[in-house]
């Protein structure tokens, strides 16, 4: 954890403190994925509705009900949990591609009343701000501030997370990744296990939705498009999948390379897609895997010279 | 009202055109090819600047831009599809996607980022019951059901369909008696691309071309291959028109919820049809 912050902090200065903040929010978002994705082996391609869920909720929260900040996150936190609750109850059943394209449908509903059914309220592609206020210390307004509690919020992901992938629980979700069956024969319920999986994961997205809220102050459709949702499986991808550090290094990493290339190049996409293939052929890993193979070859010549001189 | 019937079965061919070949890579190879998109849109580009070179004739472009896409399948096929063959699902999602972005950013570099207007090569209507009807659209139609008939005969008659179709239903049963299967998928992969090629030019002059084409089409021809049947051939051509349908009807009443009553009804399909899911 420590580490983290202390990585995190020396990242800051390279990458001016508004950047940094604003992919360590998405660092967030790619952990929830990962939940799901990386333990549980549940690729889905709706993810953004729950973004969008917390994006929205909170937003809509602070301009009608109240402008407090944490409120809104917290009834934000809840808009996703109920969403995924419902859906959840319907999507855990299915597996591979039967799932990653329902998310993906849901996701277009999702989008399509946001952006066109609900427009009196959403004012659509448009956009409209929040009305969130500052509270207290808490003032997004000021830099150090939100980057201070961003942080904060990404050590809590990161530390939820961490426990219980670690726990019981993230065992027989992991097992679930491997071989449902077995899972089921030994006599677990596997469905109320993919569900709160599923629950917890898009509650940890709506929670990064609602940061961007409370950090950027507007908001659009642009976070609830389904086809955004590549950006965080390619981010989980990048780091190494079912890895919360990998989680992290991908997101940054995929951040700090979008926002590179993009001020330079025009057509960058490209690039991306041939790192994908890069990935996808050489190093299934990711960053992380690639880290663990180069440290194990390291240790290995070094026992290897050890041996020699002996 | 016909006039709408009219739209809905000139989309339902066209998403038959672009699903056959997802149908049967997703059928026989797991794979889930966003990069058919790609296929489809440089078809078009390769169309549009055909079309002045050879004097404006449609059909000998259209001819033209299917076998110019023939090399392109076969490097894709050959260098990435191949190597995805019993792979788990997500990478071959995400390899396919890494190549639709390289193709779209080489489309968008060769032909720029513009929309390129197509028009209508027969400009004529008929007018039936005090309705005109483009007879364009027509033709789209009637090539959708003849491809389909022709589709039929080639898979229940040729070697080479009979062999897809027996590697459809036990990929391992076919290679166990000692055939090639590869190499019939990638004729089969080859074939897909080209009427993927077919189904864009035939739309073109309805929309427009620009490189983004071949996304929206992308996701809607999920929901056709989902809804019909993955593999399942005369299953893709009915829902290719039943999807059609609701899209031109839904359209005709609230035209921003046309795409999403398509997801709505796959999500239907998905969650009622208990096949896809784990027992």
């Amino acid at each position: 954890m420590a580490i983290i912050a202390g990585v995190l902090l020396a990242l800051t200065p390279i990458l001016a403190i508004h950047r940094t903040t604003e992919f360590m929010i998405f660092c967030i978002f790619v952990m929830s994925f990962d939940l799901l994705y990386g333990y549980m082996g549940r690729l889905s391609f709706g993810q953004m509705l729950y973004l969008g869920t917390g994006v929205y909720v909170s937003t809509l929260f602070s301009l009608h009900i109240s402008p407090n900040p944490i409120l809104s996150m917290l009834a934000g936190i809840a808009g996703g949990a109920i969403v995924a609750g419902i859906l959840g109850l319907i999507v855990v059943r299915l597996s591979d591609a039967p799932f990653a394209l329902t998310n993906l449908a849901f996701n277009q509903v999702g989008f399509f009343l946001i952006g066109s059914a609900f427009q009196t309220v959403t004012h659509g592609e448009d956009g409209i701000s929040s009305g969130v206020e500052p509270w207290g210390f808490l003032d997004f307004a000021n830099e150090y501030v939100a980057w201070g509690f961003v942080l904060a919020c990404l050590l809590f992901t990161f530390f939820v997370l961490k426990t219980l992938t670690s726990s019981p629980y993230g065992i027989i979700i992991r097992s679930i990744k491997e071989n449902e069956v077995r899972v089921k024969f030994l006599g677990y319920n596997t469905y109320f296990y993919k569900w709160v999986t599923f629950v917890i994961s898009g509650s940890l997205a709506a929670l990064a939705g609602t940061l961007y809220t409370l950090y950027i102050g507007f908001v659009s459709p642009v976070f609830i498009h389904p086809l955004s949702n590549v950006e965080v499986i390619f981010a989980t991808l990048i780091g190494g999948a079912g890895n919360l550090y990998g989680a992290l290094a991908g997101g940054m990493f995929f951040m700090v390379l979008r926002d590179s290339l993009s001020t330079h190049i025009p057509q960058w996409e490209w690039i991306l897609g041939l790192l994908l293939l890069i990935v996808v052929f050489y190093l299934r890993g990711g960053i992380t895997g690639f880290i663990k193979t180069l440290s194990g070859t390291i240790a290995q010549k070094m026992a290897q010279r050890k041996t020699g001189e002996a | 009202m016909i006039q709408t019937l009219l739209y809905g079965t000139t989309i339902g061919a066209i998403l038959y055109f672009f699903s056959i070949g997802l149908s049967i890579t997703f059928g026989t190879m797991k794979i889930i090819n966003f990069a058919h998109s790609m296929v489809y849109t440089l078809g078009v580009y390769f169309f549009i600047t055909m079309l002045p070179v050879l004097g404006g004739i449609f059909p000998a472009a259209l001819a033209f831009a299917m076998v110019m896409v023939v090399p392109v399948a076969y490097v894709m096929e050959r260098f990435v599809i191949r190597r995805l063959y019993g792979e788990s699902l997500d990478y071959a999602m995400i390899a396919t996607y890494a190549m639709l972005l390289i193709g779209t950013d080489v489309i968008k570099w060769i032909w720029g980022n513009t929309p390129l207007p197509v028009t209508d090569p027969l400009g004529t209507a008929v007018t039936v019951l005090d309705v005109s009807i483009p007879v364009y659209r027509v033709i789209i139609v009637a090539s959708a059901v003849v491809l389909f008939i022709a589709l039929n005969i080639f898979f229940k008659k040729h070697i080479i369909g009979k062999i897809i179709i027996a590697a459809l239903d036990d990929n391992e049963g076919v290679r166990c008696l000692g055939l090639n299967v590869d190499r019939y998928f990638s004729i089969v992969f080859i074939l897909g691309s080209i009427l993927a090629v077919l189904g864009g030019v035939l739309y073109a002059p309805i929309s427009a071309a620009e490189p983004y084409m071949g996304h929206d089409i992308l996701l809607i021809a999920f929901a056709v291959v989902i809804v019909g049947g993955m593999g399942n051939l005369t299953g893709t051509f009915i829902s290719g028109f039943v999807l059609g349908m609701v899209i031109a009807v839904t359209g005709r009443y609230y035209s921003q919820a046309a795409d999403t009553m398509v997801f709505v009804v796959m999500a239907a399909v998905l969650i009622f049809r208990r096949s896809g899911s784990e027992t």
